[in-house]
């Protein structure tokens, strides 16, 4: 749970960019070269390097060198972190449920 | 009900309404069962009442505690309904908590058997925050205040 949290933080961050968004969307149409990308973006390619790294870090995409040129591909499977969200939300009520009802059909066990 | 973005959640508790609503509404009881165990719950406020702050804050280790919800009580109903939201805080304060806003509405209702116990949890979509941030929601309201400078400025002219 922490762990998962922690992934889903790292996630949630990498997409709190409208950049890294940006880069997101672009590689959804398909892998492309750090070259190419940084031309869609208005910034030093130092600092479109940053966020490339902050995806690559928080596993939302991978890059791969290839002499002198980078490719950066889009990791699908971590992008379904955040879709997940919603699994989780049920998961915390159905629990907490549990913990409610057993308190209350339990009373003398489990209360003051 | 948006089956991409709600939840809902039906159980029979075999204990009355009145024990059940207790559990809900007595911040000693509530702090027992609203986090899992062994986290600590503190249940630091439960106004409940429309309008009423519902703050609760978690540790781990029973000293330092971290905040869990923050969020405004919308509807309480007396032994029937509580609906409560995090996208306004204790405060009245708009909030974006995270992963998404959400809106619970909690039913009781008598069962021969106890209680019919109903959840309906109502979320933002995650993805319309993320289109929003996308469509530049800054340029969009400096847009939108240059247009009405405008207009008064025309109207001031005249």
């Amino acid at each position: 749970m922490a762990q998962y949290s922690a992934e889903l933080d790292g996630v949630l961050i990498a997409l709190a960019d409208p950049t890294r968004r940006g880069v997101i969307r672009r590689l959804g149409r398909g892998p492309t070269t750090v070259g190419e990308l940084a031309r869609e973006f208005p910034m030093t390619l130092p600092s479109f390097m940053k966020h490339v790294r902050t995806l690559e870090t928080n596993g939302l995409i991978s890059t791969v060198k290839s002499g002198r040129v980078r490719t950066c591909t889009l990791s699908r499977d971590r992008l379904a972190l955040v879709d997940d969200w919603l699994a989780e939300q049920r998961r915390i009520w159905t629990e907490r449920t549990d913990r409610l009802e057993r308190l209350v059909t339990y009373p003398t066990e489990n209360r003051p | 009900m948006n089956p991409d973005l709600d939840l809902t959640l039906e159980r029979l508790i075999r204990a009355p309404r009145t024990v059940v609503w207790q559990a809900w509404t007595d911040p000693a009881l509530l702090a027992k069962w609203w986090v899992p165990a062994p986290t600590v719950c503190r249940v630091d406020r439960l106004d409940v009442r429309p309008g009423g702050g519902f703050v609760t804050s978690m540790s781990d280790d029973g000293v330092e505690f971290a905040p869990h919800l923050d969020a405004s009580f919308l509807v309480v109903d007396d032994l029937e309904r509580i609906v409560f939201t995090n996208a306004i805080d204790s405060a009245w304060r708009p909030a974006s908590p995270a992963p998404v806003p959400m809106t619970a509405e909690i039913t009781l209702s008598d069962h021969p058997d106890g209680t019919d116990y109903r959840i309906l949890v109502r979320h933002g979509d995650p993805a319309a925050r993320a289109r929003h941030a996308d469509l530049g929601f800054a340029d969009g309201w400096g847009s939108v205040t240059k247009q009405l400078a405008g207009v008064a400025e025309s109207l001031a002219d005249r």
